[in-house]
């Protein structure tokens, strides 16, 4: 019994050690935090695929200041602990620089200790406008803030829809949908329309007809509803509103940006909803047929979401980085990386001209008509 | 009068303990550092809920509920007083205060002590699955409370940006008060209590052991332990938010105590050792070969033969001999 115990044991010590040196000596490394498995794993796991892709492509083309470019994810379990964890060994393993997560929560988790060493850490999802304020100057942003998506399809709603009364219904679960909810109305009174309803309903919901019970006695009528949810969510809303015979148009931000809006109604209910996402998908920029095409070839199926390709530009734009700073130096990087200037992303062009630290960078707003996707417009911050 | 355990050992193990924190502070790089932390917060978790769980038999899921009741309390009490008034709505009192860590731990744990003793009388009147049920109940409340109460606890996402002051020499000597603690408490008449409690209530009744009070006490002092180590959790992370303490980790600390065997302290120590190191232990397998996830299918694997071959745990509910005093 004992020596059986004893060979399991050791064979697993055995495993483990001829594991560790597998990693190559002269590279640069980057250090790709991810929830790779757990709640956040359907996000995490595309954006950790595009980052390593986007190294292979580069180490292909004959790497980055005649070494490889070596990208290594460390799963971080949806636990902030293992964040932690996770950060600091790759701060251990002497990367030059982190990217990682996307969602808020653990970014928080994990960029404080780079910013502490003074190395840049590139966050590929998280949307939070005030993250590079909280954490420092060495965070930075691949994504737009949440205020500038929340702006942009509150200017669509009232512009070019013409709508001047809204119906506002949050997920009040998350900090994402609460801040979507506070900047979309906040943009939309400023331009001179009125929010005539507030509703609640919280993650995992399956039943809204009381929300639209009272979306249909609402006085005076709203023009319009903006709904801030995420993926599972926006299918339900979706359907049971149309089902439920009310035809007015359905506007949100990127928690709208999946497949869900389309087949979980059908598309003869996904008629008339428009949302604010990353510009990515329907769009057909030279990158980004690129980069579908090099996924495609690489993982023998199309990018999951906007997050494979957010992954694939947080590793671009630290490459970019490096070629201009001609060094890996970490406050050489810094600079550079603060300098970026018309970085040309999958998910639209960045520049990092504003003192918040949060991108400039086109929101797409598209439209979903009879069950088909279609980019509307590309909205620009103006400042 | 016997002394109540090898005296001798004890201080051995003792100067071990701080002979490897030296050790380690000085050899090791932060990411080693930051798991013998999380080791150690296991360890006071695991042997406090061993208090609850193991010597009293109160089948409680609520452990992270109190440590989110303690990470809170400490947190809002260490947080610097400019970041306080960018970021939190608090009472006047509270909103320019600041306090060193160990007040602020000790207030935590009180807090979550005092929590348990006001959740333990309606609830420990349950026995047995319904104390299960109801206990993790308590922690949804918690969690919920958390998210809903933005004033102070910014809601879903939570504190940030904490000073980073946990370090191994605010771990560890707690990890051996809360050992000690255990220790005296099991081999006292009250814990013996506790112990016949476990066996069969009604015996012990008969016997004359207040049934409640001790349940409610053993509930107590094992939140307060868990309360700390809330407290010292949040200063590592630097960051807490109301996920941060959820019914999965409830599960892991009561692995711990099962597998390390219920009633035994010396077991929840080792058996935290094990599971907090054993996933770190494959990380390089996983991140060589991509195959993230195996180390928790094998943590899994460990649990069932574990409980195949040792129902009853590592080391049941005895410690090992040479820690013990021999009967006189």
């Amino acid at each position: 019994m004992k020596a059986k115990w004893q060979t399991v044991f050791l064979s697993i010590v055995l495993a483990a050690v001829l594991a560790a040196p597998a990693m190559g000596a002269d590279t640069i490394k980057l250090g790709a935090l991810y929830n790779l498995t757990g709640g956040m794993s359907s996000i995490d796991a595309p954006a950790l695929n595009g980052a390593k892709l986007q190294a292979k492509l580069i180490n292909e083309a004959g790497g980055l200041l005649g070494k490889k470019l070596e990208v290594i994810g460390i799963d971080t379990k949806t636990d902030q602990k293992a964040a932690a964890t996770g950060a600091k060994k790759a701060l251990a393993m002497g990367v030059v620089a982190g990217l990682g997560y996307g969602d808020t929560t653990f970014v928080m988790a994990a960029a404080p200790l780079f910013q502490k060493k003074g190395i840049p850490f590139v966050t590929s999802g998280a949307t939070h406008p005030m993250l590079p304020k909280w954490v420092g100057n060495c965070m930075f942003m691949v994504p737009f803030g949440d205020d500038d998506q929340s702006f942009a399809i509150a200017e669509y709603t009232f512009n070019k829809l013409g709508a001047k009364k809204v119906a506002v219904w949050t997920d009040n679960s998350m900090d994402f949908t609460k801040a979507l909810s506070k900047f979309f109305k906040q943009r939309f009174t400023e331009l001179g329309g009125t929010v005539v309803l507030e509703d609640f309903f919280m993650m995992g919901d399956k039943d809204f007809s009381a929300q639209i019970a009272r979306l249909k006695n609402a006085k005076p009528k709203a023009d319009a509803v903006f709904i801030s949810a995420i993926p599972n969510e926006a299918g339900l809303t979706v359907k049971q509103i149309r089902e439920a015979g009310l035809t007015l148009p359905i506007v949100s931000g990127d928690g709208f940006d999946t497949e869900l809006v389309t087949t979980v109604p059908g598309p003869k209910l996904a008629n008339d909803v428009y949302f604010s996402t990353h510009t990515y998908r329907e769009d057909n920029r030279p990158e980004v047929v690129a980069f579908i095409k090099a996924y495609e070839k690489e993982y023998k199926r199309p990018p999951e979401n906007a997050f494979a390709a957010l992954g694939f530009d947080a590793v671009g734009l630290i490459a970019d980085a490096i070629k201009r700073a001609k060094s890996t130096e970490k406050n050489a990087l810094r600079k550079a990386l603060a300098a970026t200037k018309g970085f040309k992303a999958v998910t639209g062009e960045i520049t990092y001209s504003r003192p918040s630290g949060v991108p400039m960078k086109g929101v797409s707003i598209i439209s979903v008509k009879n069950g088909k996707y279609k980019v509307e417009e590309v909205w620009f911050p103006k400042k | 009068m016997a002394a109540p355990s090898n005296r001798a050992w004890h201080v051995v193990l003792l100067v071990a303990g701080g002979l490897l924190v030296l050790v380690a502070r000085a050899t090791v790089n932060e990411y080693i550092l930051s798991i013998i932390n999380f080791v150690g917060i296991y360890i006071i978790l695991a042997v406090s809920l061993n208090i609850t769980n193991g010597f009293t038999g109160l089948f409680s899921l609520g452990h992270p509920g109190f440590m989110a009741i303690g990470g809170y309390v400490t947190a809002v009490l260490t947080f610097p007083v400019t970041r306080k008034a960018m970021f939190l709505e608090l009472p006047r009192w509270l909103a320019g205060l600041q306090l060193p860590l160990l007040p602020a731990l000790l207030a935590g744990g009180l807090c979550a002590a005092l929590t348990a003793f006001v959740v333990g009388i309606p609830v420990l009147r349950l026995k047995g699955h319904y104390l299960a049920v109801a206990t993790m109940g308590f922690l949804i409340i918690v969690q919920v409370l958390i998210t809903n109460w933005e004033s102070v606890t910014r809601g879903p996402l939570g504190l940030n940006g904490l000073p980073a002051l946990t370090t191994l020499w605010w771990v560890y000597p707690w990890v051996a008060v809360t050992v000690y603690a255990a220790w005296k408490i099991k081999f006292s008449s009250f814990g013996r209590s506790m112990l016949a409690i476990r066996e069969d209530p009604l015996a012990a009744q008969c016997i004359g052991i207040h049934l409640f009070k001790t349940r409610v006490l053993s509930l107590a002092i094992g939140a307060f332990f868990a309360g700390v180590a809330g407290g010292l959790w949040a200063h590592l992370v630097t960051a807490i938010t109301p996920a941060s303490f959820s019914l999965v980790m409830a599960f892991n600390i009561v692995v711990m105590v099962v597998v390390g065997g219920t009633g035994s302290i010396s077991g929840s120590f080792v058996a935290a050792v094990i599971f907090s190191v054993i996933t770190e232990f494959f990380r390089p397998l996983e991140e060589s070969f991509d195959i993230y996830g195996i180390g928790e299918i094998l943590m899994a694997a460990v649990l069932i033969l574990i409980l195949i071959y040792r129902p009853t745990g590592i080391f049941g509910s005895r410690e090992p001999r040479f820690l013990v005093a021999k009967e006189s």
